[in-house]
């Protein structure tokens, strides 16, 4: 008997009785109605959203600091703070004017010299703000509300940059603090945003408070994600670390918790079966499973033991390793892209599809001159994601006949040895396992694991100047049908060289105490519109 | 015994020195990289690198390790590389809720343990001495989030009488601190009272076989008397020295009990530092937990000389 099968147990026990409408406890009672007690799907440990990029330093990060643009769920950028924008006609010099009224959690107005200095710091961490800085020519305030991007080429993408919800967002923070080295983390938390950081309240690893910023501006339309008006319905939000999933099941049947970010797979049957909590698919855009082999050493550096290996993998085996037999939570992924979104494409992608062909398999790893060398595959085993796709693999490889190095490691030590370089039996590493949140692959901006451009591509480092040249059309285009044709032939390219192996596409819950209303799909916790009964 | 208090306190400062030196060494050696952490999973390796230097963690071994015994002498535990509070100002907020969970086990395990131990031995062979040793025997073999999980179950889920996770400090109330505790020190203290009660039933049933013990029940001294007056002073010192030893189980206990409750403790503190390879948190708590360690043993032989007036130092 392990811990996770006693945890589930119990659980489920407490659900029946549950199940029969018991009242919250006089601690839960006692809470009020405008304070919503959320459990996060981490330890909010840092609070600088350019220095550290964890999506739950993003997230907390999204009620504190606004941003000139927001995507809405139809993927598309908004205007936030912006009131306008004009650029030229040659697309090289954009102005943007602020909505009047906008002001800092510390009382002052938000001013175009605010925005400069936030723009720079994150221009200076993220890919698509690097990409723009690569062909800035200047960044300046022309008045308090007016500043101008002048760059040397067009950057069709410019609004997606800053709306985008991929971290690092685009927040807007004072000047004194956005003028912070963007390596170096910031102290002050004056944020742009609806609700303001209680700092003195913060216990790193355990609670963050947020308390609503009552001179905050909404706009007024309908809010959609990062758009619209961000209306506050509660006055404080109460984020509650804990580490134990069946402590969160618990807290959540017993009232002592509000909401909770991610529930694990296997304790949802539980928290389906309580007439007082609701449960629904949390991220509409779920996850991309995935495992990267190192392009630079054998036997990994010849397409034919990569193709060898797409061909007799089986996303089922994978989606099932994680997310159990719920098949509402995991679909296949013949490619690269995330499914339901605009230029999702399967061109290409017939390897992944249909029989898995082991004969095939093996004879083309035999081809590439594979010679039964070990391979050295990391696992981080406190990972769930991780664990279950590294022994799902290490049964793919031996099926192939290849010798299997098992590496069962932490995160940390994986997050560090596959920066390695060094051969395999020397510190390298011949495969990891990682997963991709589905809003970073709608496409190829925030997508840094999809690029192939050789020393300089994610960790593995592959080669592909078809892939590359896709990429680059992409970013090119300026429509969605020429996107689509560019992302199709990116989905093939990537798939003929094998960038990295997909291994499906997966959901996951999100569970609410049911007198809590307003929560909405999308690819991180919105709190605005969220309101609680008592 | 005043010189000899001064002179234990002197001697914990090599120990210091070398735990010190140890912890250092073994958290350069072990794989993982904070940077890496920080700079999230689609970070370029020259982000990592720009970080790593930020962090100082480019630096040799020695210089690192030198600018920190030297904060250390100036009494700065240095900054956490996460959160960029003073790893004394997070032991500070994360101190209340693991003493106030030891503080409440050991109550607890005095209180339940001893007595039980004592009544074993009273009855040795008998229907009650196996049934309690039969606990004794549960206790150890139960891992504490098992029992964590089964109390939180009965207690808060189907009871409703306890809340399920959380810590309330003592400023808050005396009940509000208190509910909070009363589930995960019964978890954490159950191994506890089981060796405890063990150790006690075994120095009981030597001391009850003494000359001086028959001599009391040949004057006609009361059972009471005889077991918590004559033999339980006597058999004291491995007692105490359990509950000293004890006290490095419940440390250890406390990761995992601090877990299972969502208590905001040391123990949990120390998890999502090595997890993260928060290295200055790492080193801070692992000082303070060996301070504190030999500081109870140093009360423990101090302990020694109150019950047992033979041993002088």
């Amino acid at each position: 008997m392990d811990r996770r099968t006693v945890l589930k147990g119990l659980a489920g026990a407490g659900s029946l009785a549950l199940t029969g409408g018991l009242s919250a406890p006089a601690i839960a009672q006692g809470a009020a109605a405008r304070t919503l007690r959320f459990v996060p799907q981490a330890n909010l440990a840092n609070f600088d959203p350019i220095w550290g990029t964890q999506y739950v330093v993003r997230n907390a990060a999204a009620m504190v600091w606004d941003t000139l643009y927001g995507i809405d769920a139809q993927l598309q950028p908004q205007r936030q703070m912006v009131e306008s924008e004009e650029v030229t006609d040659d697309g090289t010099t954009w102005t943007f004017k602020l909505r009047p009224g906008l002001k800092f959690h510390d009382g002052e107005p938000v001013l175009s010299k605010d925005v400069v200095a936030s723009l720079t710091r994150w221009s200076a961490r993220d890919p698509m703000g690097l990409m723009i800085k690569a062909l800035q020519q200047e960044l300046t305030a022309v008045d308090d509300r007016t500043f101008k991007w002048v760059l040397k080429q067009p950057f069709p993408k410019m609004l997606y940059a800053l709306a985008k919800n991929n971290s690092p967002c685009g927040f807007i923070m004072p000047e004194r603090i956005a003028q912070t080295d963007p390596f170096k983390q910031i102290t002050d938390y004056v944020g742009s945003g609806p609700m303001k950081f209680a700092k003195g309240e913060w216990v790193p690893g355990a609670k963050a408070v947020f308390e609503k910023f009552a001179d905050y501006v909404p706009r007024q339309e309908k809010s959609s994600w990062l758009a619209g008006g961000k209306q506050m319905q509660l006055d404080r939000i109460e984020w509650i670390v804990m580490p134990d999933p069946a402590t969160a099941a618990a807290a959540l049947q017993n009232g002592e918790v509000d909401w909770w970010e991610n529930p694990i797979a296997d304790l949802v049957p539980v928290l389906k079966k309580n007439k007082n909590i609701s449960v629904d698919i949390g991220d509409p855009l779920g996850n991309i499973g995935s495992f990267r082999m190192n392009h630079l050493f054998a036997p990994f550096n010849d397409v034919r033991a990569r193709r060898a290996v797409l061909m007799a993998l089986s996303q089922e085996d994978y989606m099932r390793a994680i997310v159990g037999d719920d098949t509402a939570l995991w679909k296949p992924l013949p490619g690269f892209f995330t499914p339901d979104t605009p230029l999702y494409t399967e061109v290409g992608g017939e390897i992944l599809k249909g029989k898995r062909d082991f004969d095939a398999a093996k004879k083309l790893l035999a081809e590439s001159g594979y010679s039964g060398q070990p391979v050295t595959c990391l696992v981080a085993q406190d990972q769930p994601i991780t664990k279950a796709m590294g022994d799902v693999t290490a049964d793919l490889l031996k099926k192939l006949g290849m010798n299997v190095d098992f590496v069962a490691t932490d995160w940390g030590t994986v997050g560090s040895r596959r920066a390695q370089k060094t051969p395999p039996g020397q510190g390298g590493w011949n495969m990891f396992h990682t997963w991709h949140a589905g809003a970073d692959c709608i496409n190829p901006a925030p997508y840094t694991a999809i690029r192939a451009n050789g020393d300089k591509a994610w960790f593995g480092w592959p080669n592909s100047p078809g892939t590359e040249k896709e990429v680059a059309s992409w970013f090119e285009a300026k429509n969605l049908d020429e996107e689509k044709a560019a992302i199709g032939r990116l989905n093939k390219a990537a798939l003929d060289d094998v960038v990295y192996a997909p291994t499906g596409f997966f959901l996951s819950y999100t569970a609410w105490r049911k007198n809590v209303s307003g929560i909405t799909k999308g690819p991180l916790p919105f709190f605005w519109g969220v309101s609680k009964s008592a | 015994m005043l010189s000899y208090i001064l002179r234990r306190i002197v001697a914990t400062l090599p120990v210091m020195a070398i735990v010190a030196l140890f912890v250092f060494s073994l958290l350069y050696i072990a794989p993982g990289d904070p940077a890496v952490v920080i700079a999230g999973d689609q970070a370029s390796p020259e982000d990592v690198e720009r970080i790593r230097q930020s962090l100082g963690l480019d630096r040799p071994f020695l210089v690192q390790f030198g600018s920190w015994v030297w904060r250390i002498l100036h009494g700065d535990l240095g900054t956490s590389i996460f959160t960029n509070l003073p790893v004394s100002a997070m032991i500070a907020q994360r101190l209340g809720p693991t003493l106030s969970l030891m503080i409440v086990t050991l109550l607890l395990t005095v209180v339940v343990a001893v007595p039980l131990g004592v009544v074993a031995a009273w009855k040795a062979g008998s229907l009650i001495d196996r049934v309690i040793m039969g606990f004794a025997v549960f206790g150890f073999s139960l891992p504490v989030f098992v029992v964590g999980y089964m109390l939180a179950y009965i207690f808060a889920l189907e009871l409703e009488w306890l809340p399920v996770q959380g810590y309330t400090p003592l400023s808050s109330g005396f009940w509000p601190w208190l509910e909070n505790l009363i589930l995960p020190a019964i978890a954490l203290g159950c191994v506890y009272i089981a060796l405890v009660a063990r150790i006690t039933r075994a120095a009981m049933l030597e001391v009850l076989q003494q000359d001086y013990i028959r001599t009391a029940k040949a004057k006609g001294l009361g059972q009471g008397g005889i077991l918590f007056i004559h033999a339980l002073k006597n058999a004291a010192v491995p007692i105490v020295t359990v509950i000293g030893i004890g006290i490095a189980l419940l440390i250890g206990g406390a990761v995992v009990t601090e877990s299972v409750f969502a208590i905001p403790g040391l123990g949990r503190l120390t998890i999502d530092a090595i997890l993260r390879r928060d290295y200055p948190v790492i080193q801070g708590i692992v000082l303070l937990f060996s301070f504190v360690y030999v500081l109870v043993n140093l009360m423990i032989d101090v302990v020694y000389t109150l019950v047992d007036p033979r041993i002088r130092y």
